[in-house]
């Protein structure tokens, strides 16, 4: 009797280990010449009215994007008699749907960070559309088409709204307060403008440790100009590392301005809230922030106080150059997920959305817009406004340029607590970025 | 498994208690315990064994295949300074909860020990926390406990001066505070063991006792104390061996920070599983499943020991 139920709960673990064996999503693998093949254009985008009675469409999206698609989405129901459902999947977002999509579950379309890096994270090659000779991707204004969006030359993502742009948001109260009276042109004199703001009693910069991660943005602007001269591309190589001068420099400075009072002196405590409230209350004059940021002064204040008292300027160590870094409210990718129907519709959703529906969207959510035949909208705050005008010359984070993206942040907001050192810090962020690198096969790892 | 609680049929054995033994074995056929194992295999045995398996391989988000790579995520986690140090801060933080919550346990059960209604409505007061989310334990202690939380309001209140302390940001203490409030959070439980062990000791004994003219505190360093032994088995074990798992209460309140001084290996686990390295992350929650067993092992065994001293 023992010697049975031992059998037994061995011959099920070994066909539980058998079946184990493979990844599930291999099983859904796509038949990928349905969608990839060109030579059918007519079929691969269909017209954005076709009727698609009966077809479901499912959205994943996170606290933060699920209102976006909503007007769209309504308005393609409408046209095509298409049954749209947004999903919210809870945060920490991008975990969740990796998880998910790792046990082969997927849906239709996903609000998605467009960048290499995190394309290989959902393994795009296996699981999503590709979207090339897309319709909309020619009406993109200025460099964006080619920004982001595109692993390996095929373009995976469809960017719906700004990039988001690593640059500094500023009190013009305090400015004026201190006796400036034009933005910085460069680092030094950003510098130069703490210490004469430091000299007036206010405090230059405000840092929110506690909530980890902004930390990375003082880092990465730092790298501007290494990043236009193909910083990420040696790192990706294996040929530069987060050890080297160019970025553990970087970091280095940032623990000297920190060390030296640059900034505020709970920013070990500082929480992203805190940082909102410092810059509209007075209590700091620059914050070094993305366009999460903006929304956040949003929902503290209305749009002409903060057109008043808000500015944003883009900076690098040699000028105005922003960092952008497109993040998963700019974009939506399409998973291949084998029904050919769905993922006919699901590229025509894009279609209109970036088509024919694109002004009535931008209206809708109030954002810059990102054709050239599309007016944005007359309520777009200034500051948002400056921060998408500093996308054409800007280059690329190291989440937009880097195959991998390592918690960089949480190695600085140890540095800050005072946990690790510079050094620390960069060996953390180098043998983690190995790590992914080796686990995508990359070469030189 | 139920078979190997019978007792072992003897050949000297009266036949009328054999044929006891054979009816007994027909009210419990085998197959009674097949509902129970399947849940066991599917719930419990199958996911173990993935567990093991998949730390051998390379699986992650990033490609289809999935391939054998024999002991390379062990070695590279050990290369790895951040499992050790994860697995230190497991431990610190896994005696502190055992420490704390058998503290506040047994402090408990004795200020609750006398049947009396209000005894009765605290019991089931403090027992409370025990159901709550752990996560929702989590956020409220968050609140409570920032810079300009409740506890510092209330504290700037109490002394006149303005009280401002990081609860959660110290590197050193913070982790102190957490053990505290897993502690608070579980800290029923204990006192339910320990009441009930309270209660299983004999009036006699006691008695006896004060009659020889001991106090309560001799009464209880003597006689209950080393009675309650059991229980105290049963209560550290289990709040060590479960914190050492502890997730839930730690990423509401610090997420590990500040820091990493709060990061416990399963927010790690947690954190690289998310990444996509799924190999890697199955990897480090089998290397937690073996410390905690080799930590449980002599645990027990010498808070059994203990208990055979009586």
């Amino acid at each position: 009797m023992r010697k049975s139920i031992a059998g037994l709960a061995a011959a099920a673990a070994f066909a539980v280990v058998a079946a184990g064996c493979s990844d599930p999503t291999t099983a859904e693998a796509p038949d990928s010449s349905s969608s990839a093949g060109g030579e059918m254009a007519a079929e691969q985008w269909p017209a954005q009215d076709t009727s698609r009675e009966g077809v479901t469409l499912t959205i994943w999206a996170a606290q933060n994007s699920t209102q976006t698609a909503e007007s769209v989405a309504t308005e393609f129901e409408e046209l095509t008699g298409a049954t749209v459902d947004i999903e919210t999947i809870p945060d920490p977002y991008e975990q969740s749907i990796q998880t998910k999509v790792a046990t082969g579950d997927m849906p239709d379309l996903a609000f998605w960070q467009p960048t290499a890096s995190m394309l290989t994270a959902l393994n795009a090659k296996t699981n999503l559309q590709p979207l090339d000779g897309a319709p909309w991707v020619d009406s993109y204004t200025g460099s964006l088409a080619d920004m982001t969006g595109l692993l390996d030359g095929t373009r995976y993502a469809a960017l719906v709204t700004t990039p988001a742009v690593e640059g500094v948001y500023y009190n013009k109260d305090l400015f004026e307060q201190a006796g400036i009276t034009e933005t910085p042109s460069n680092w030094d004199e950003m510098i130069e403008d703490a210490d004469t703001l430091k000299a007036a009693g206010i405090t230059p910069f405000y840092e929110m440790a506690a909530d980890r991660w902004a930390t990375q943005w003082w880092v990465q602007v730092q790298l501007a100009d290494a990043a236009a001269d193909g910083l990420w591309d040696r790192v990706n190589a294996n040929e530069e590392t987060f050890t080297d001068p160019t970025i553990l420099g970087a970091i280095e400075n940032y623990k000297s301005l920190i060390d030296d009072g640059y900034f505020n002196d709970d920013i070990k405590t500082a929480t992203f809230i805190d940082q909102g409230n410092a810059l509209l209350d007075d209590e700091a004059a620059m914050v070094m922030q993305v366009n999460s940021y903006f929304g956040q002064l949003q929902s503290l204040s209305d749009s002409a106080t903060l057109d008043e008292k808000v500015g944003f300027f883009p900076i690098s160590p040699s000028g105005n150059v922003g960092t952008f870094i497109p993040d998963q409210s700019n974009a939506v990718v399409a998973f291949a997920t084998g029904d050919d129907e769905r993922e006919a519709t699901a590229r025509q959703f894009l279609s209109y959305w970036l088509g024919d529906g694109y002004q009535s969207f931008v209206d809708t959510v109030e954002t810059v817009s990102l054709q050239d035949g599309v007016e944005s909208p007359a309520g777009v705050p200034m500051a948002l406004q400056e921060v998408a005008a500093s996308l054409d010359n800007s280059v690329g984070s190291m989440q937009a340029l880097a195959i991998a993206n390592p918690d960089l942040y949480i190695y600085l907001a140890d540095m800050i607590q005072g946990t690790k050192t510079p050094q620390e810090v960069a060996e953390a962020t180098q043998q983690q970025f190995a790590e992914f690198a080796a686990a995508q096969g990359a070469a030189g790892f | 498994m139920t078979t190997t609680l019978l007792p072992a049929r003897r050949k000297d054995q009266p036949r009328d208690a054999r044929l006891a033994d054979r009816r007994s074995r027909q009210d419990h056929p085998s197959w009674f315990l097949w509902p129970a194992l399947a849940m066991l295999v599917i719930f419990f045995f199958t996911p173990t064994i993935y567990n093991f398996v998949y730390a051998f391989t390379d699986w992650s988000s990033f490609k289809s295949e999935i391939g054998f790579v024999g002991f390379d995520n062990f070695v590279k986690l050990l290369q790895n300074g951040s499992l050790l140090s994860d697995l230190r801060v497991t431990l610190i933080y896994a005696i502190l909860v055992a420490i704390f919550q058998n503290l506040f346990g047994l402090g408990l059960a004795l200020v609750l020990e006398r049947d009396t209604r209000i005894n009765r409505f605290a019991r089931a007061a403090f027992f409370v926390p025990v159901i709550m989310s752990a996560l929702a334990v989590g956020y409220v202690f968050q609140a409570i406990l920032k810079p300009d939380g409740v506890l510092n309001n209330f504290l700037t209140t109490l002394t006149g001066g303005e009280v401002s302390i990081p609860w959660l940001g110290s590197t050193t203490w913070t982790i102190v505070v957490v053990a505290i409030i897993h502690a608070w959070k579980w800290m029923g439980l204990s006192m339910l063991i320990y009441l009930a062990g309270l209660k299983t000791i004999n009036e006699e004994v006691i008695e006896a006792a004060q009659l020889d003219g001991a106090g309560y505190w001799r009464i209880f360093k003597a006689v209950r104390w080393p009675l309650l032994a059991p229980a105290v088995t049963f209560n550290f074990a289990t709040a060590l061996l479960g914190s050492m798992n502890g997730f839930d209460i730690v990423q509401a309140t610090t997420a590990g920070g500040p820091g990493g001084s709060t990061e416990l290996l399963n927010i790690f686990i947690f954190r690289t599983f998310g990444q996509g390295l799924f190999a890697q992350a199955t990897a480090m929650s089998l290397v937690l499943f073996l410390v905690v067993a080799l930590l449980a092992f002599p645990v027990i065994i010498y808070l059994r020991r203990r208990e055979r001293v009586l």
